[in-house]
């Protein structure tokens, strides 16, 4: 959606922090002259997106930081530090998130605007982790390579015997330049690239994209388009969850269910082949419409719904009537809803931190609100449930693939003619996507003569890595893999 | 009896004891793993694979921590060492290389040579720095403080009701004071399995097919061994598999009315089939049983000392 730019001065922008029951979609700048703060109020629906600048002063690259009032903010700061220079003093921890040390101490991908004369980065690019100190207590390092095939990232756990008591997570491993490439590629290009943000979110970044640069170019979008976006939206949920949930069986040893929900993963892959050609969605949604497979398999989807529902049956049921695994996971890794408000927690785990936060609820993207399934939520904050509300939303995702395609409108789907597309100059735009992991978001902001100037991502794991090292806290060692499984976070979502 | 006879008999004994030494622990294994596998719907590999995987990992070429002493390389073969010893002490099939009455198989010696192999391992995990190794070992001494008590009064109360501490004489089918002690051999046997799955790092108390290093115990002491070296500390190993199952096999064999037992060659199926099924029993468990939270096990562990427990009640009153 279009959103309008309000120009206010930082002590503005702390009474409305402070004031109204805002959550922070993005902060960040366009080019390090400026704070663009993102704020969104899901309550009020479209209305409820709001976009603030406050100019920075000529010369002048540093604000007082907003991290302790609203510790939402804590790694956005250290991500605007990092892209931009721009200093939030008096940050509590501030260091760098992104850039190791093989990159130049004053080094700022993002910023264009020239550096103070004489400037020189307060912090270097080392990671200094945080040090418990006391009698026996020990530092463990793990990875940033680990045992299993997945990405890297560095963990660092301060631990009192079996116990943790802190937790200090060190990515950027996978910080690869997206948002910089992202507005130097030709638009006709741009959501190839933007839907390889993170490649098991492929549909959702596709989407986002799609959605915000729509509104940029004010293409108007046929009905049957929203609805079979949707759907390949909730193919993806489908996907990810079945794999989430085996992922958790395996982790705790119930290798039988983890296999039978791999093979599942497979069905419902499947089902995204049938409506897109590819089983991982790549290529469908593009901004203007969706691209159909010639031998679209469209009306085998039903069957193919039908059949999930009733093969998940089983192990589904063997995984919940399992007292061990049941108590394996009760009561771990708990993150109170309190804590997960102030996180701003977001997808599956925030709601089962009984934050009550679907943005197909909330905001218009393909056939939401419209067709948005009731928001499935939980009080405990435990493992068990982020995997209950998994399970139900695997439930509530194929009872909306099986009223979307009920309810499918004819109409044209062709995406735009790129040789035609302007995207109109010095405006902003954003996509807002339910992705399986919670609220994804594609800023996009254009210069005076319409092109692309800064293109910024928040994926969903961004919010929730911070909840994870608090939900961590007290735990055993043992249990870590469990809980981290349960969060289910993206690195490279998180690294850009 | 004419010696030629005896000596016979001592070589068809040494000879069946040495191949299902060789033969049974690897095989054991790999029995497991592929009934786990059918379990999952999967195929798995084949029977032999661990035999495959040793004469691999023999090929290998090593790496070695250069935080690590001369302790780490040789714990490996300290341990398998142990292990061969024991398998000739502990009564593990119907079979023993030894005549009886040549060495004496004190339960004392055993569960100390098993602490002595156990420290050895520990020692090697600490000694390459690796913080994993630190919390493995750490893990590993304390379940084992936890589950020695169990072991040990499940094989006094044989001892004591027998009146001997030699567990060749306990388990020797003879001893007159322990026939048709059903009840007796039955908790016992109870008592060392339970104590075998904690001991032998099986579900609930591990899961040793984890990839996951923070959740591991046996596993996470032996991640930096690797070629010959870690075909040593796999093959000790599956030894003690073969042993510790063996061990509770031969109590439920007690149980076995006596008169299907009195032939040599009975006794050896029954004990070679029986380590097999308890295999198969554990296979069945894991794919059904999740591991427990570190903070639980203690209240799994307390099933095996609870049966020694009421064996030693039953071994004080009859």
């Amino acid at each position: 959606m279009k959103v309008d730019k309000e120009s206010i001065s930082l002590a503005d922008l702390k009474e409305i922090l402070g004031k109204e029951t805002h959550r922070i979609g993005h902060f960040t700048s366009l080019d390090g002259g400026q704070l663009l703060a993102l704020l969104l109020d899901p309550s009020q629906g479209d209305k409820g997106v709001k976009l603030y600048e406050i100019a920075l002063e000529n010369g002048i690259n540093s604000y007082p930081s907003l991290t302790i009032k609203h510790p939402q903010l804590h790694w956005f700061e250290r991500a605007l530090f990092d892209m931009f220079g721009i200093i939030p003093s008096g940050h509590p921890r501030l260091k760098h998130l992104y850039l190791h040390e093989p990159y130049e101490r004053n080094f700022f991908p993002l910023r264009r605007v020239p550096l103070p004369e004489n400037f020189n980065s307060p912090i270097d690019r080392r990671f200094h982790f945080l040090e418990v100190k006391g009698e026996g207590i020990y530092e463990l390092p793990v990875g940033p390579i680990h045992a299993g095939v997945i990405e890297p990232g560095h963990f660092r756990f301060s631990c009192l015997g079996e116990t943790i008591i802190n937790l200090e997570i060190q990515l950027g491993y996978l910080h690869r330049g997206v948002e910089k490439r992202l507005t130097e590629v030709p638009l006709k290009h741009m959501h190839f690239l933007a839907e390889a943000v993170a490649s098991d979110t492929s549909t959702a970044n596709a989407l986002a994209h799609a959605e915000a640069i729509e509104s940029l170019a004010e293409i108007e979008v046929s009905e049957r388009s929203k609805y079979l976006r949707s759907i390949a939206l909730e193919i993806e949920r489908l996907a990810m969850h079945i794999v989430d949930v085996g992922g958790m069986s395996t982790d705790i040893g119930l290798l039988g269910i983890a296999s039978a929900m791999g093979r599942l993963r497979g069905t419902a892959l499947g089902m995204g082949d049938l409506l897109t050609g590819s089983r991982f969605l790549r290529g469908f949604i593009v901004p203007g419409g969706v691209r159909l497979p010639v031998n679209n398999g469209l009306f085998k989807l039903k069957g193919q719904v039908a059949r999930l529902r009733h093969e998940l049956k089983e192990p589904i049921a063997m995984f919940l009537d399992n007292q061990m695994a049941l108590e394996r996971m009760r009561e771990v890794g708990v993150l109170k809803a309190s804590l997960a408000k102030e996180f701003g927690m977001v997808g599956p785990a925030g709601r089962a931190s009984g934050q009550d936060y679907d943005v197909r609820r909330a905001f218009s993207h393909a056939a939401y609100p419209n067709m948005a399934p009731p928001t499935v939520t939980a009080r405990e904050g435990d493992i068990l449930a982020r995997e209950m509300v998994r399970i139900k939303e695997i439930w509530s995702t194929l009872d909306t693939i099986d009223r979307l395609l009920d309810n499918l409108p004819e109409g044209e789907t062709t995406g735009a003619d790129f040789s035609k597309v302007r995207l109109k100059p010095d405006s902003f735009a954003v996509g807002i996507v339910e992705a399986f992991r919670g609220e994804l978001l594609h800023l996009v902001a254009t210069d005076k003569e319409g092109k692309v100037a800064r293109y910024a991502v928040k994926h969903p794991s961004f919010n929730n890595w911070t909840a994870l090292a608090i939900a961590i806290r007290n735990n055993l060692i043992a249990d870590f893999p469990l809980c981290n499984k349960s969060f289910s976070l993206s690195y490279s979502g998180n690294d850009l | 009896m004419s010696i030629e006879t005896n000596t016979g008999e001592i070589l068809k004994n040494s000879g069946t004891f040495l191949a299902s030494l060789i033969i049974l622990p690897p095989l054991t294994i790999g029995i497991l793993r592929k009934t786990k596998a059918r379990f999952q719907n999967r195929i798995g590999a084949p029977l032999l694979q661990p035999f495959f995987d040793l004469a691999k990992l023999l090929q290998k070429n090593e790496t070695v921590s250069e935080h690590a002493s001369w302790l780490f390389r040789i714990a490996p073969c300290i341990n398998l060492t142990v292990m061969l010893l024991l398998s000739l002490l502990i009564p593990w099939t119907s079979l023993t290389a030894i005549p009886h009455g040549i060495i004496s198989a004190d339960l004392f010696l055993i569960i100390y040579l098993l602490g002595l192999a156990r420290f050895f391992t520990v020692l090697a995990a600490l000694d390459t720095g690796s913080a994993f190794g630190g919390f493995g070992a750490s893990r590993e001494v304390t379940l084992a403080l936890l589950v020695e008590p169990a072991v040990m009064l499940c094989l006094a109360c044989l001892g004591v009701r027998a009146g001997t501490s030699d567990l060749s004489q306990v388990f020797s089918y003879e001893a007159t004071r322990l026939t048709g002690q059903y009840g007796l051999w039955f908790l016992a046997g109870c008592g060392l399995f339970l104590s075998s799955l904690v001991e032998l790092s099986r579900m609930p108390a591990d899961d040793p097919t984890t990839h996951l290093e923070l959740t591991m115990v046996h596993e996470a002491m032996i991640l930096e061994n690797s070629a010959a070296n870690l075909a040593l500390a796999e093959i000790g190993h599956y030894i003690k598999v073969a042993l510790l199952l063996g061990l509770s096999w031969q109590c439920f064999m007690h149980c076995l009315p006596s008169h299907l037992l009195s032939d040599w060659t009975a006794r050896a199926i029954a004990s070679t089939g029986g380590i097999i099924s308890l295999a198969l029993f554990i296979a069945l468990i894991e794919s059904l049983a999740v591991k427990l939270r570190w903070t639980k096990l203690p209240e799994f562990i307390a099933y095996a000392v609870a049966m020694a427990i009421f064996s030693y009640l039953i071994a004080l009153s009859v």
